[in-house]
């Protein structure tokens, strides 16, 4: 398999990805509402998805696939505790805003 | 030619989701917005010859992950939620400088990057997306990274259950 293949080169796929990744940093930081706050984190993780397949595609090698992978379970594993932390503050009755949950003891 | 039109849509509907999802104020229609980027996402990654990993993200992400966000707006219901006030108001000049600031840079890097062929069409690659592939590659080389995997998707499980007990205690009940 040495033949060219008519395809999209790799620095568009960077492109995208360092959009999304710059869309998914500024959802986190205007953000207030923590729910608001994971969806944009899950942007944060896809691009660096996006990245590393894309990197994988370039160099021919399999790594990447498994460290998007990785990715993927370490962004279920966030969005458990996150949510479970979420609904938490929920059942105390307090405001979902990162702003008013400054204080670790309470 | 064909590949070209699928990526041109693919990444449009991935970054118009993607704006929805941070400009969206409810969060049901955010995380619907989600799954529109995710999905876009996992075509992005089909073209780049990686069908497990887009198979993955369709199942785990679009699936399972999605699944529990909107379980948990759904038992929150719908509420006033917090919006950019007037105390985060003037930090907000710093967090639109510092994505400026990215974007440049990206910018940069991508228009003066060196790297041999990164602007050409990519070569044919190898058997690199297949489950055979990825699973040798995960059994034989990152032994270690998948054995961490497991035990933080553990250390979730207990860490969630903690927290569900803590919060029905602080509730006083049960």
């Amino acid at each position: 398999m040495t033949e060219t293949v008519e395809g999209v080169p790799l620095v568009l796929y960077l492109a995208v990805s360092g959009a999304l990744f710059l869309l998914g940093l500024l959802g986190v930081m205007i953000r207030r509402n923590p729910l608001l706050m994971l969806l944009a984190i899950e942007l944060l993780l896809n691009s660096a998805n996006l990245a590393l397949v894309g990197f994988s595609r370039y160099w021919n090698v399999s790594d990447g696939h498994v460290f998007a992978l990785v990715v993927m379970v370490v962004a279920a594993t966030e969005v458990v505790i996150g949510l479970g932390l979420v609904v938490a503050v929920f059942r105390q009755r307090l405001a979902l805003d990162v702003d008013e949950l400054s204080r670790l003891k309470g | 030619m064909a590949e070209q039109i699928v990526f041109g849509f693919a990444a449009a509907s991935t970054l118009v989701s993607a704006v929805l999802v941070i400009t969206l104020r409810q969060p049901f229609r955010a995380t619907v917005a989600l799954i529109g980027a995710l999905l876009s996402v996992a075509v992005l990654f089909l073209l780049l010859a990686a069908p497990f990993v887009a198979v993955i993200q369709v199942i785990v992400y679009a699936g399972a992950i999605v699944v529990l966000f909107l379980f948990v707006i759904a038992y929150l219901g719908e509420r006033p939620v917090a919006e950019i006030g007037d105390r985060l108001g003037r930090y907000q000049v710093f967090a639109w400088l510092a994505v400026i600031g990215l974007a440049i840079q990206g910018v940069v890097v991508l228009a003066t990057t060196q790297l041999p062929g990164v602007r050409e069409d990519p070569r044919a690659v190898d058997d690199i997306g297949s489950p055979e592939a990825i699973g040798r590659s995960f059994i034989d080389t990152y032994i270690v990274p998948f054995e961490a995997t497991s035990l933080a998707l553990l250390v979730a499980a207990v860490g969630a259950v903690l927290l569900a007990k803590r919060a029905v205690r602080a509730e006083g009940g049960r």
